[in-house]
């Protein structure tokens, strides 16, 4: 049965020429799954909103959007509110109450629902999230996949038919996100919830949606079965830039284009390597021998960087230690990157590097120097930089041309060389074009090029970047390495920290990883994961059995045209 | 925090200490005065301490302070001092209630608006000891001076009564009665 | 301390108030003394045993200056013991100044279990009742204030990792301070549209609003209300006959042992000792559970 439909729709923001989105049917049926991707600004928040009538933007509408039969104009307020639910992107800024029972009865307190009820049906949305062990806390002391689940139960509470997401994981990390999908895989499970989500983290969404979706500049450009769709978007275009996105299986697939059914899931992936390339496990001792050569083939200088040498350090004399005798080395010029799980400490240990934070006990010892004897802001010109977890609390003025004229200001530089400066960086960065928006009104992607360009103001020679990848789709990951690629080739050193297992594969020189407050292997990516079963890119789980040493959809791809031509 | 509220209390007390001078006298030290003997020469005063206007406005008065009001209501009865050169209503008041041992508690010259000495209590009569209106008040010869009793400064053979009013002078025949205890002003 | 908290926010309220303004307004030792150790016992059930010595080192010396402080102003008494500056410093002012601290600690003491029990959702509960609005408008406020501090803490980090706050210079400093606040002005216009479009979309707005609240009146609730509402007309009619009124100056009263007095003392003790007792209360039920599992 049909749930929703939306028809012809067409929708201008006030003041643009170019409508956000355009011409747009759609479909949905009740019970469905629907996944919809698209590089960022692509109109996929707009269609969203425009969904749900309580939110929709001010604007220039045409078209027409029914649910359950009913034309959205005519529907009644609290059936709207109540029976199509919408989970919005940030898990701390949608958070209404200071208590998680609160929050959680929040909109059965809006619809007029007498208390009794509302005790039983937040007891009962509680028990099913597995909320009960902390539904008395604060909402401030939760973390960030809690807050996110609690955003996602108290939606639910009210019973919703459809649930419409707008990327909920992207400020999550990996392990959270991955809870949270399979929470929703759950709910439309068990309950027969029909989901609406658009998300960048396709590796996990993909194999259980029923429908996906790909949108591109405002319109969409193919939808259908996950499985079509890579043949869909091939028939558009060959290498058409929605692929980087999508499944690393999906990928190598459409990659390869062997005639068979599209795979999904690393397992599915692995079966279709297995099947098409199984004569293929040639000699490994020849990848051995190309392995050695890898050590060498990255560029770096032969002085140290940035050393640490067992350092400890804690937060409050009563708190464990968090870094517990780490040593690292760090050469010039590389580009370093630092892995490990939640709340590791791995921000920590960056933070103790740049300085914010001071170790108790150990060395830092950064260009040679230690990191105690620069004095005053020394360490932070023309020096060393960090970039933030969150870019945006890089940003103090209301347009990002503002900002970087301001740190300009800051570092003593003649007003009459600002201008030419900010030109040159934003010619590099390629943000020419946002330089007089307001920072708060840019993607995560756009922020963080916007950020990176402030932060190389004091022209760094040592850049340290925190989770640099959170919240970036596929495109912007592609541009984030780029970019890094780019510093380096200028010298800089770069050390970070991030759960992207793909991203580190694909851009560091060096992977390391972070456990109980140490460093415990540093080495080249080829290596470092493939010793790794679980810690690895889904390319290489996929591939392992054949390749072992094969990292990004890219270099399976090669191995397996190379075998093909062997074989023929 | 908590250590700061203490430091702070600390100081305060330190301070007013200081200011208000550390003279400390036994017991005995203090009621030990020098009371000059009457010669035919000397300049002499008169005074007296009475609160019967208490005796009227019993229930006013709380019920601890009954034994401290003489069943006549006079404290002091007249009694003729020798007049020092100088003297004030205060020094003569003060040197009659240490020689019979009556309580008497006073406010500096220096911690009140008036820059006079103020007669907070007298036996353990204070000012609202016996209702709202009520506290000590003196005369010289039947007049209620317009000042505090410490610039006051008396001449050979007056007579200072100490009364203490219920009702802001009214009861005891001041005129005025506009400044509680008429002794100030 | 589960037990006692546990109660509704009511009765709860009720017991502190009736506690603090009988521990306030009436000077009588026996009263002070209860409320005093009350709350001592309370304090103690509640708070964590490292915080123990760090409280004796503040109310000790608190207790003394307060205690002192009195007989330095107050001459009144009929007992002297020496004489400062023509005053005298009595044995009455220095009891009546160990009554005060009495009292001030015994209240402090009471406050502090207050802000612990009486926490944001309960006071919130009764007092949204009445203004449902303002309930909501404060839970938004406490769910803001920490997110705020955070956000501010973030952005003065980043800021200070681009050299901004590292000068020492003082004016420096301030004007970095203001070019975060700046920020975070944004930021929290940027965070509040947010937030109210996720209450839009959770249908804010309608008609008809309801207030949930967690706490429901047990018949437990209502016995205890009903204990302290006796308790409290015992003490009050105690003070009203005059019964318990005790003085300081000039001379120390005796303690007065009539019928409605013992009575009074008895009632406010129970009082001050009742969270006390609902807790071993408890504890022993459980021990007895316990033993027979």
């Amino acid at each position: 049965m049909e749930i929703l439909h939306i028809e012809n729709l067409t929708f201008t923001y006030p003041k643009t020429k170019k409508p956000a989105i355009e011409n747009i049917d759609l479909s949905i049926n009740s019970g469905e799954f629907t996944v919809i991707c698209g590089q960022s600004g692509c109109g996929k928040t707009t269609l969203l909103k425009l969904m749900k009538k309580e939110l929709a933007p001010a604007g220039e509408k045409s078209g027409k959007i029914f649910y359950d039969g009913v034309l959205q104009e005519e529907l009644p307020d609290k059936k709207s509110a109540s029976e199509i639910g919408y989970v919005l992107q940030n898990p701390d800024s949608q958070i209404v109450t200071d208590k998680v029972w609160h929050e959680l009865a929040f909109g059965l307190e809006n619809l007029g629902i007498p208390t009794e009820v509302i005790r039983r049906r937040v007891g009962e949305m509680a028990s099913y999230f597995g909320i009960q062990d902390w539904f008395r806390k604060k909402t401030d002391e939760l973390s960030g996949g809690q807050k996110q689940l609690l955003n996602l139960a108290s939606v639910m509470v009210m019973q919703p038919r459809i649930l419409i997401l707008d990327e909920p994981t992207s400020r999550l990390d990996p392990i959270a996100a991955t809870d949270f999908i399979s929470t929703l895989q759950k709910l439309n499970r068990e309950l027969g919830l029909t989901v609406i989500i658009a998300e960048h983290r396709l590796e996990e969404v993909f194999p259980i949606a029923d429908k996906a979706v790909v949108m591109d500049s405002g319109r969409i450009i193919a939808s259908g079965a996950p499985r079509e769709i890579g043949d869909k978007l091939s028939e558009i275009n060959k290498e058409h830039p929605m692929f980087c996105g999508l499944p690393s299986a999906v990928r190598i697939y459409n990659a390869l284009g062997i005639e068979d059914s599209c795979p999904l899931t690393v397992r599915e992936g692995r079966a279709f390597l297995e099947k098409h390339f199984f004569n293929a496990a040639e000699s490994e001792k020849a990848e051995l021998t190309e392995i050695d050569k890898m050590t060498t083939e990255y560029e770096h200088s032969e002085t140290a960087a940035i050393e640490m040498k067992n350092v400890w350090f804690r937060y409050e004399k009563d708190l464990p230690d968090i870094l517990r005798g780490t040593s690292l080395k760090v050469y010039g010029g590389e580009i370093y990157c630092i892995l490990g799980g939640n709340g590791a400490g791995k921000t920590t240990a960056l933070n103790v590097i740049s300085g914010l934070d001071k170790a108790y006990r150990g060395k830092i010892i950064i260009n040679g120097k230690q990191i105690k004897d620069y004095k005053g802001n020394s360490l932070y010109r023309k020096l060393l930089a960090l970039l933030p977890q969150e870019p945006q609390t890089v940003f103090i003025k209301d347009s990002v041309r503002e900002d970087l004229a301001d740190m300009l200001e800051i570092l003593e530089i003649p007003k009459s060389e600002r201008e030419k400066k900010i030109d040159e960086i934003s010619k590099k960065l390629g943000i020419t074009e946002l330089l007089d928006k307001h920072p708060y009104d840019l993607s995560g992607g756009e922020q963080q090029k916007c950020a990176i360009a402030k932060i190389l103001m004091s022209e760094p020679r040592i850049l340290l970047l925190d989770e640099p990848t959170k919240g970036l789709d596929a495109f912007s990951k592609l541009t984030l390495r780029k970019l890094l690629r780019g510093l380096k080739q200028e010298g800089m050193t770069i050390i970070m920290v991030t759960h992207d297992v793909e991203f580190s594969g694909e851009t560091a020189d060096r992977c390391a990883l972070f456990f109980d407050g140490e460093i415990l292997s540093a080495d080249i990516p080829e290596r470092f994961f493939s010793e790794n079963n679980f810690y690895t890119t889904a390319a290489n789980r996929m591939a392992r059995g054949l390749w072992k040493y094969a990292l990004t959809c890219g270099q399976v791809v090669e191995k397996c045209q190379n075998s093909k031509g062997e074989a023929t | 925090m908590k250590k700061d509220i203490l430091a702070i209390l600390g100081i305060i007390l330190i301070i007013a200490v200081i200011i208000n001078g550390t003279e400390i006298q036994s017991v005995d030290e203090y009621y030990l005065t020098h009371i000059d003997d009457i010669t035919p020469e000397s300049e002499t005063v008169f005074i007296t301490i009475r609160c019967d206007t208490i005796l009227d406005n019993l229930d006013a008065l709380d019920d601890n302070l009954r034994e401290f009001v003489p069943p006549d209501g006079v404290i002091l009865p007249k009694t003729e001092y020798v007049l020092r050169n100088g003297d004030t209503v205060f020094d003569i008041l003060d040197r009659a209630v240490r020689y019979n041992k009556i309580q008497m508690e006073y406010q500096g010259a220096k911690l009140n608006s008036f820059g006079s000495v103020y007669i907070q209590g007298i036996n353990f009569l204070y000012e609202f000891s016996c209702g709202p209106l009520s506290g000590w008040m003196y005369r010289v010869d039947g007049e209620f001076p317009n000042y505090g009793c410490s610039k006051y400064e008396l001449k050979d053979g007056q007579s200072i009564e100490w009364i203490y009013t219920c009702d802001l002078g009214q009861d005891v025949g001041a005129e005025w009665f506009n400044n509680l205890g008429g002794q100030n002003k | 301390m589960k037990a006692f908290s546990d109660y509704h926010p009511l009765v709860l309220l009720v017991y502190f108030l009736s506690i603090l303004i009988v521990a306030m307004f009436v000077n009588n030792p026996v009263i002070g003394l209860f409320a005093l150790f009350g709350g001592i016992l309370f304090c103690i059930m509640l708070s964590k045993r490292s915080e123990a010595a760090g409280n004796l080192g503040f109310y000790i010396p608190l207790f003394f200056m307060v205690a002192i402080t009195n007989p330095l102003f107050s001459h009144n008494g009929v007992t002297p013991l020496f004489f400062l500056n023509g005053n005298p410093v009595t044995v009455e002012a220095f009891a009546y100044g160990v009554a005060i601290a009495v009292m001030v600690i015994g209240v402090m003491m009471w406050c502090k279990c207050y802000s612990a029990i009486m926490t944001s959702d309960k006071f919130l509960y009764l007092f949204g009742k009445a203004i449902p609005k303002l309930s909501l408008v404060l839970s938004m406020a406490l769910r803001f204030i920490p997110m705020f501090k955070r956000q501010m803490h973030k952005v003065s980090r980043a800021q200070r990792s681009m050299g901004l706050y590292s000068s020492k210079s003082f004016i420096d400093k301030i004007k970095s301070g203001m070019r975060v606040f700046m920020a975070m002005l944004s930021w929290s216009l940027e965070n509040s549209i947010e937030t109210s479009a996720s209450m839009k979309a959770r249908g804010y707005g309608l008609k008809g609003r309801t207030n949930f609240s967690l706490f429901r009146f047990y018949p437990r609730d209502g016995a205890l209300l009903s204990v302290c509402v006796v308790l409290l007309g015992v003490t009050v009619a105690g003070i009203i006959t005059g019964d318990t009124a005790f003085y300081y100056y000039p001379r120390i009263s005796e303690l007065t042992l009539t019928p409605l007095a013992v009575a009074v003392y008895a009632a406010f003790g129970i009082m001050s000792f009742l969270p006390f007792m609902i807790e071993v209360k408890e504890a022993l039920k459980w021990k007895y559970y316990i033993s027979k599992i």
